[in-house]
């Protein structure tokens, strides 16, 4: 993504400003999330799929399966592949062109969120040792980005996951059957703005603030993925604190999906 | 065109696969401002068909070359989502988006007053996010709504539709089944206020007569799909 210099300067001394009086631009505290809306099973040509939308950030999740042979080191093994999108519709700063480094960062950090938590067995995803297994296949694609890409991506690619059906009848390898997702791993995202971290930040305290932190928390709170981004330095006072409000804000999300799947 | 297999898509009373006579359109709705980080935007629905188009802009052109002095430069980019079809599309630019890229292009710059905005660009992005045939249809449709939705100024807006042949029928709105199997498949851009084209495609094999009726018939389909443009812009989103 273009960086913009002047704004962020102006944009940056105001979020600092507020931050003095622990204060966001939005209104919001400090972990107080977007509101959240997710919509299960939107893409009626896709396997699995979601719709996520906080504030004004909007993605798609989609799950489609493929046939591979396993590679000769893991015969038992089918895959799974997930790969991000951020076309141009996105946001006025987004161009066109090969994927940036920006949206590899997205999809191997959502990717590594989901493969990490073993959620998906491998070795269930095999039809014919050694010949046919299935690849599964999870794009995630932004519609409309107004800041933490990375959670709405991590949402919608697990309940598009937990949704998923794998098609067997139309590959002609047996009867359809849902994709035995054991877990659900959940992503939070603290972005520093004003010199403290904040949940979920939006466009504006991504282009004034500092470093970002991902967190990938599974079920019991295994810690699945971490990831720092952006430059910037912070102690392990400030990871211990946004760590703590993750544990519980994963929770909040997870109890989300579960209960759009059991509304299905 | 041309298909493979005998699949039937209109039964013996005129009836086809998914319900309608030879003459109706599928079911569309429109609805603007699913980008809301977007200068304007517009989403149609189109039987299965569902189609996001956003606009941004104007905005100063760049690379300089693409400047024109006396004109905007529409930078049109139509796209299927992965997940859009039934088999996955592999992500990025193929010969068959970037044609529909610059024929969209080209129809939207019929229409849009180009002259107003000298060395700009308007970015036009269409994003298929489910396909049912007649995608680049529903592309020009709705990234005609979402120009006007961005306020930019235009004669007229495009509606694009296409009819098509199966089964040696004349039928309107070709459905995904009539398109894989059928024998001919007519798109065209139509500004409705004034009837004139800004949009031509056509491939298969039409007789005179049968080429005239596809035509009446997607003249006919685009004063319906013209009324739900409208009723979306008017209507509002907020």
């Amino acid at each position: 993504m273009m960086s913009i210099p002047l704004v962020p300067n102006l944009l940056r001394s105001h979020l600092a400003e507020l931050a003095l009086e622990d204060k966001r631009h939005d209104g919001r505290q400090r972990f107080e999330g977007r509101d959240v809306e997710l919509e299960i099973n939107c893409l009626p040509r896709a396997e699995g799929s979601a719709r996520v939308r906080m504030g004004d950030t909007i993605v798609l999740a989609g799950v489609k399966f493929q046939i591979m042979t396993p590679y000769p080191d893991r015969p038992n093994e089918g895959g799974l592949m997930c790969s991000a999108e951020v076309r141009p519709v996105a946001g006025r700063n987004w161009e066109a062109g090969p994927p940036s480094a920006e949206s590899i960062e997205l999809g191997r950090v959502v990717d590594r969120g989901i493969r990490e938590s073993g959620c998906i067995n491998t070795e269930d995803l095999c039809i014919i040792p050694g010949e046919k297994a299935w690849q599964v296949i999870l794009d995630v694609f932004a519609v409309s980005d107004d800041g933490n890409l990375f959670d709405a991506f991590g949402l919608a690619a697990i309940a598009a996951l937990r949704s998923a059906t794998v098609p067997a009848e139309r590959f002609e390898v047996g009867e359809d059957m849902p994709l035995d997702v054991s877990k659900t791993p959940i992503m939070c995202s603290y972005h520093k703005v004003g010199g403290r971290f904040v949940y979920d930040a939006d466009k504006r305290e991504e282009l004034g603030g500092d470093e970002r932190i991902h967190i990938t928390l599974g079920d019991d709170d295994h810690v699945h993925s971490l990831q720092k981004g952006l430059k910037g330095i912070f102690t392990a006072a400030e990871f211990a604190d946004i760590m703590d409000e993750a544990r519980s804000r994963c929770a909040e999300l997870r109890d989300l999906v579960n209960e759009k799947l059991e509304g299905e | 065109m041309g298909g493979y297999g005998d699949v039937q898509c209109i039964d013996e009373n005129g009836i086809r696969l998914d319900g309608r006579t030879k003459d109706e359109v599928r079911p569309v709705s429109i609805e603007t401002g699913v980008v809301p980080v977007a200068d304007g935007s517009a989403r149609i629905r189109w039987g299965l068909n569902d189609c996001i188009a956003a606009v941004y802009g104007p905005m100063e052109a760049h690379p300089r070359k693409i400047q024109r002095q006396d004109r905007a430069v529409l930078d049109v980019r139509y796209n299927m989502a992965p997940f859009s079809t039934t088999d996955r599309i592999r992500p990025g630019f193929n010969r068959r988006s970037r044609e529909i890229s610059k024929v969209t292009a080209e129809a939207l710059e019929s229409v849009v007053l180009t002259e107003l905005y000298p060395r700009s660009k308007i970015r036009v992005e269409i994003e298929i996010i489910c396909a049912e045939a007649g995608t680049r249809c529903a592309g020009i449709t709705a990234a005609s709504v979402a120009l006007a939705h961005a306020g930019i100024p235009m004669t007229d807006m495009v509606v694009s539709v296409a009819s098509g042949k199966v089964h040696d029928i004349v039928v309107c709105d070709l459905n995904k089944e009539e398109d894989n199997y059928g024998e001919a498949d007519l798109p065209m851009g139509i500004l409705p206020n004034t009837g004139e084209l800004v949009f031509l495609q056509m491939d298969g094999d039409l007789s005179p007569e049968q080429f005239q009726e596809a035509w009446d018939y997607n003249m006919e389909a685009a004063k319906v799909i013209h009324e739900e443009m409208v009723r979306a812009l008017k209507g509002g989103d907020e």
